[in-house]
């Protein structure tokens, strides 16, 4: 007999990127209930002694409930859903739970006490940790405003191509399906950081990630659209040296924020052109070595850093 | 075209079964040998968990992301006393009925205004009847009982023998062979209109 057959559909993008965020993170599955047919008769002994508990277990579960960490969620347009559940106009969030807006959906988070996440249409998320000390978030797709006042490294997102560090800011992060992103701050400072590379993203700024790369270089929104161009071809596409000229040639003052970056980033052939171009926009300070600085001293790039960004 | 012709391709586009030294190297943790078995199986993974759950993209994405959580954490375990393919699909099973444990209004039965939450099949824009037809046979699908469904779609995207089957779904083969057969008779009952 020739049967009826379901077609098989695509497992999205998103399903791949959020797996290696969980694997990223050294997220372990959720423990499953163990299996197998139980004889009948310890079944039945242990119905009664279930029965006997379920008052106390009822009110362990409510109690645990209530003391699970959470952040309210409210409905600002459209259908958001908690799992496959949609919400009223309010909610609470647990940890490990997915927040998903359609395309005509939008909901923002209450985290904690320390600020807010406009969750834009099309996006879904998941609550990493709802804790005092740690508040951090999953971004598989779409797009998030957050707005955060709180202590540095506080608040965290986590994408398939990066972790946004806040270090009090406001700002917007969005990805798409294969977890490439960009993030855009408004306010303050982000830090971007992926296996050890590390892009510090000011006010007026925005960078770029990829999946497998992380964080490209940071680029001010009113940076020439030749240098944005060149940034994102020597972060991504091998763009070499060609695209270091560009950058020199097209940087500004204000693009020493870029230049910074691209000190360390570059081989050691090109770094003293990088160096110079730098000086001859902003002098060093006195009190800094330049030979230090070619040789990629952490504290001391560290503390020219402080000193260009009041130029930023 | 009939609904059981347009609907029958589904073996061509399996995956290669992956060899031994690429189960191998994922136990040692080689990320990319991992990537290689997501890749071979993710489909048909994220294609049971959608119609277990009733097209709920979702809840398949969340329960297709635990089944390979489930897969890199147990692979160590896997001895290979049975094949790959069935330790992988218990894994599925389990982690579906768990997440229906977990969620009792997920187990409801289709209505049909969900019939719009399974992603259009393959197709393109001029065969949107096709496409229709086929949206149909998911929805039609999604409305058995979980019993009858599993082992149908597991025979479906897998292709497994009763034997395997029973051993995904933990009962026995003739079990699986009653529950087949009372599922292909269900969704031949559902389907009667578009034959």
């Amino acid at each position: 007999m020739n049967e009826p057959r379901p077609p098989l559909i695509k497992a999205p993008d998103s399903v791949w990127a959020s797996l290696e965020a969980a694997l990223n993170r050294g997220e372990k599955p959720r423990v499953e209930r163990t299996r197998g047919r139980p004889p009948v008769l310890p079944l039945l002994i242990g119905l009664a002694a279930v029965i006997a508990a379920v008052g106390a277990a009822v009110a362990a579960y409510s109690w645990a409930r209530t003391q699970k960490p959470q952040w309210e969620v409210v409905r600002v347009e459209g259908s958001p859903s908690i799992g496959s559940q949609r919400i009223g106009d309010t909610a609470r969030i647990a940890e490990g739970q997915w927040l998903q807006t359609d395309g005509s959906s939008r909901a923002l988070l209450n985290v904690g006490d320390i600020g807010t996440v406009q969750v834009d249409p099309n996006t879904r998320l998941r609550i990493v940790a709802a804790r005092p000390r740690e508040q951090r978030l999953a971004l598989a797709r779409g797009g998030i405003s957050a707005t955060v006042n709180a202590p540095p490294r506080l608040f965290f997102v986590d994408t398939a191509s990066s972790t946004a560090v806040d270090l009090g800011c406001a700002y917007t992060m969005n990805v798409d399906d294969s977890g490439n992103g960009v993030l855009r701050v408004t306010l303050g400072w982000v830090s971007l950081e992926w296996n050890g590379r590390e892009s510090m993203v000011p006010a007026g700024a925005s960078c770029l990630t990829r999946r497998k790369i992380g964080p490209g270089m940071p680029v001010f929104d009113n940076a020439t659209e030749p240098l944005k161009k060149a940034v994102q071809s020597f972060d991504f596409d091998n763009g070499g040296n060609g695209s270091v000229d560009t950058i020199l040639n097209e940087a500004r003052v204000r693009d020493t924020l870029t230049l910074w970056h691209l000190l360390s980033r570059v081989d050691s052939s090109q770094r003293s052109r990088v160096y110079n171009r730098m000086i001859a926009l902003v002098p060093l300070p006195a009190d800094l070595s330049a030979d230090k600085i070619l040789r990629l001293d952490r504290q001391e790039l560290d503390r020219w850093n402080q000193e260009l960004a009041w130029k930023w | 075209m009939s609904v059981v012709s347009l609907l029958e391709k589904n073996q061509a586009e399996e995956g290669p079964t992956p060899q031994a030294d690429t189960i191998e190297a994922c136990r040692r943790g080689d990320r990319e040998a991992f990537r290689a078995l997501y890749e071979a199986y993710k489909d048909k993974v994220y294609s049971i968990c959608l119609y277990y759950f009733h097209g709920d993209a979702s809840a398949a994405g969340d329960a297709a992301q635990q089944v390979f959580l489930k897969l890199i954490a147990g692979i160590a375990r896997f001895r290979g006393d049975s094949e790959f393919s069935t330790w992988l699909y218990r894994l599925v099973v389990n982690t579906c009925t768990d997440g229906s444990r977990a969620s009792r209004a997920r187990a409801r039965r289709a209505q049909a205004a969900e019939l719009d939450r399974f992603p259009a099949a393959d197709s393109h824009e001029d065969d949107f009847a096709r496409a229709q037809q086929a949206r149909r046979v998911q929805a039609a699908l999604s409305t058995l009982p979980p019993k009858f469904r599993l082992p149908i779609l597991l025979r479906y995207f897998e292709d497994l023998s009763y034997e395997q089957m029973a051993s995904s779904l933990n009962c026995s083969m003739g079990t699986v062979a009653s529950r087949l057969n009372r599922g292909h008779k269900l969704l031949a009952r559902k389907l009667e209109g578009l034959r």
